[in-house]
């Protein structure tokens, strides 16, 4: 499904890491983890097509349009933006071939399975982070795709929140979809996702969750 | 006194008066929708580099074919676009943000015009292309204009959604679509086009004030997309309909006129409008 050939990615001229080359299976659920600024968001972009690796290749195997999906980080959106929530959830039937009916279920099934029902027609500045993190992961939902490139989908979601992710990521994978989890919380990440890549300035590492995460400094695990 | 016959007589009695009005409202309607989406963009100041940009390309059409409205129109048309599509290619090869790129172009486009207007030996009054005279609009302006909007309006309808998730979120629609880079490019023509019609009615700068101050107002009315392009739309039309009221009592010049009347309504929005207007509480539905 991905896989890396001595890839190489970050600003011109400055690599953020050392070759990488990994294969990921379909159906595989991988997390990323690294410190601030060791190229983890710029790895998901290159892998989504957004941006250009400075070498190698990363090929993944989906169709060219609707194949991926990817989850940005929330700051990247313009909260001001006059359209409701329901606009920015329903973007994700983009080029379906479902009926107006159909369509219209499947956005109410999105907004109840996400705990959105009732904010249908708030606009996005009266959201408050949690919010707007669920509307932008139903919107994900709605598309479907068979890849998912998660950038800190815990990011902003409180408690029931993240345990909404984290029952919509176990159920992509039993669905056999194949996601990538940028993720700060190491806990979680050995908790809810079997593989992880570790990615840092002198080397990366692909390794199960629980003995990579065995290997860092304690205090970085909650 | 003000009656209701002040405000009809004039369009009645003369036809220059009813071909302005009609081809001011015309041009209202159509650039409202592209100053929301300017502004949506972050590219407020866009319509200014351009509207001074077109300058050389008209004045070229000028030398060529004298006052003809196909040579001004394919003149600034090219020269709009051009200018627009050197400033983003710049700013695709090089990362100069995209304001310093227009910034830096258009005050050689504007030179260029002046001295090619210069050798053209001054028959084209400067003063008339930037601020220009809606009671000077003729049969074929006016048509052009009909054209201009009409075109606009139905071309804004085909890559509305396109052209939204390309505004608000490029990312996602990059991964689902490759409609992006089209809906932006025809996007930019129609504000190039609508500067062209509009620079020959109300001038080059004027046009610019009817396009971004209806639009900039509307913000304070609402905070749904379509009603903003329709209240932007309705500011428009009461400025220019107004507007030419007061130029025709008071004598004044029509341009300006319109774009005062649209200052006045932009900043009355900014006090009284019921979306943070300053005389409002922020309403209680607020981030966080």
């Amino acid at each position: 499904m991905i896989s890396c050939q001595a890839l190489r990615w970050g600003a011109p001229g400055q690599p953020l890491t050392p070759p990488l080359t990994m294969e990921r299976p379909t159906g595989s659920l991988t997390a990323i983890i690294g410190a601030n600024g060791s190229g983890k968001t710029s790895l998901l972009k290159v892998l989504a097509g957004l941006q250009k690796p400075l070498a190698g290749k990363a090929t993944v195997n989906v169709p060219k349009r609707g194949g991926v999906s990817f989850l940005p980080q929330q700051q990247y959106l313009d909260r001001q933006f006059p359209i409701s929530l329901q606009e920015l959830v329903a973007a994700g039937a983009w080029g379906s071939s479902h009926t107006p009916a159909m369509r219209r279920l499947r956005l109410k099934t999105v907004l109840d399975d996400w705990a959105l029902d009732g904010l249908e027609h708030r606009p996005l500045m009266a959201l408050s982070g949690g919010e707007l993190q669920r509307a932008l992961l139903a919107r994900l939902s709605l598309a479907d795709a068979p890849l998912l490139l998660l950038d800190e989908p815990h990011a902003a979601l409180d408690e029931q929140g993240q345990a909404l992710l984290w029952r919509h990521l176990h159920k992509w994978h039993a669905d056999g979809k194949t996601a990538v989890v940028v993720c700060h919380d190491l806990g979680a990440v050995r908790e809810h996702i079997p593989h992880t890549l570790l990615v840092s300035h002198s080397r990366c590492v692909l390794g199960r969750s629980v003995d990579l995460i065995a290997q860092q400094p304690s205090a970085w695990v909650a | 006194m003000l009656t209701a016959t002040h405000l009809w007589q004039p369009f009645q009695e003369f036809v220059f008066m009813r071909r302005a009005l009609l081809g001011g409202l015309v041009l209202a309607c159509s650039t409202a929708p592209l100053g929301v989406f300017l502004i949506l963009r972050r590219m407020s100041l866009i319509g200014d580099a351009v509207a001074h940009g077109i300058l050389p390309g008209a004045a070229l059409g000028f030398w060529m074919a004298g006052l003809s409205l196909p040579a001004l129109t394919l003149g600034g048309l090219g020269a709009g676009l051009s200018m627009a599509g050197l400033a983003a290619w710049i700013t695709r090869r090089t990362g100069l943000r995209e304001d310093a790129s227009l910034a830096a172009i258009y005050p050689i486009s504007l030179a260029a015009g002046v001295l090619i207007l210069g050798l053209a030996g001054k028959r084209l009054d400067l003063l008339h292309v930037l601020f220009g005279s809606a009671l000077a609009v003729d049969g074929p302006t006016l048509t052009g204009m009909l054209w201009v909007c009409g075109i606009s309006l139905v071309a804004m309808a085909l890559i509305y959604r396109p052209l939204l998730l390309d505004t608000l979120d490029p990312l996602f629609l990059r991964t689902v679509s490759r409609l992006g880079p089209l809906a932006h490019g025809v996007f930019l023509t129609l504000v190039v086009l609508n500067l062209v019609i509009g620079f020959q009615a109300i001038g080059a700068l004027m046009v610019v004030g009817l396009m971004m101050l209806p639009a900039a107002a509307s913000r304070f009315w609402s905070r749904r997309l379509p009603i903003l392009m329709i209240i932007a739309a309705l500011l428009g039309c009461i400025s220019v309909w107004l507007g030419l009221l007061l130029s025709f009592n008071f004598s004044l010049p029509s341009g300006p006129a319109i774009v005062l009347v649209a200052g006045a309504s932009y900043l009355l929005s900014v006090v009284f409008g019921p979306v943070h207007g300053l005389l409002r509480r922020p309403p209680l539905l607020t981030s966080q």
